[in-house]
């Protein structure tokens, strides 16, 4: 078992910056510069950002020397993903109420 | 690629009749939610999912806005419910079948688990979520008012 994450996996994951760094870790782990390296933004930014993907969960972090190195933790992603299948079942349940409403309007 | 859920149906109603139920306000309220949905490409509209206190959920809204409206061939709206589902695309594309009409329902945009494959999240241990239970607590409601 993973310690409960302090921060919502949703929430982390409503960033598109922080999206495309969850992309780029998912090719390799990377140190904070080359992560910066990709982004328009400084670097206490992009800082912020991996840390609130740090609290999710989504990311480890180790030290090497002075530098900062970043690995996915896709485990965490999980939770979206169900979530993803439970609307699988709300759309089949409403487009059963469509078939339904469908029908009931004929026999009208 | 992103995250896509794809749904077919074969309706022995006429592509009109299908159109007249997934493309106006009234029959919308009926099947999915209370909305302000008008058939005109640009239109922004909400669905009003109601909330049910018995299970702890506060109801939410849907932003949409209408992207294609092709009567009686093809619908498309944006759909944005906050968290992993901002601006997705709900679709349904209305084809003659017979004397009825194949709905072939799409919805698309799920790219937050666009660079995770499949693999990543096998034995992944299953975590608690708030919107998760949000939508199990919608569905529960929905067919508890149904029964």
């Amino acid at each position: 078992m993973t310690a409960a994450p302090k921060s919502d996996v949703f929430v982390a994951i409503s960033h598109e910056a922080r999206r495309q760094m969850l992309d780029l870790l998912s090719e390799s782990g990377r140190s904070v510069n080359d992560i910066a390296s990709h982004f328009e933004m400084s670097r206490p930014a992009v800082s912020q950002h991996l840390r609130v993907l740090l609290d999710a969960g989504l990311v480890t972090e180790r030290r090497h020397g002075r530098e900062r190195h970043y690995n996915l933790s896709p485990g965490r992603l999980a939770p979206i993903r169900d979530w993803i299948t439970q609307y699988d079942r709300y759309w089949d349940e409403h487009l059963m109420r469509l078939q339904k409403h469908l029908s009931e309007k004929k026999s009208k | 690629m992103s995250h896509t859920i794809k749904k077919q149906m074969n309706l022995p109603q006429s592509r009109e009749r299908v159109w007249e139920a997934i493309a106006n306000r009234e029959a919308l309220a009926d099947w999915m939610h209370p909305n302000d949905f008008e058939p005109r490409v640009g239109h922004r509209f909400t669905f009003q999912v109601p909330g049910n206190p018995a299970v702890g959920f506060a109801g939410l809204t849907v932003n949409c806005e209408v992207l294609e409206c092709a009567p009686p061939r093809l619908l498309v709206f944006s759909w944005s419910a906050g968290g992993p589902v901002a601006n997705t695309r709900v679709s349904f594309r209305l084809e003659p079948e017979g004397d009825g009409t194949r709905l072939v329902f799409e919805h698309s945009g799920f790219d937050l688990s666009q660079p995770f494959g499949d693999q990543a999240f096998k034995g992944a241990d299953y975590g608690w979520s708030k919107m998760l239970n949000q939508l199990s607590s919608l569905l529960t409601a929905r067919s508890t008012q149904s029964q």
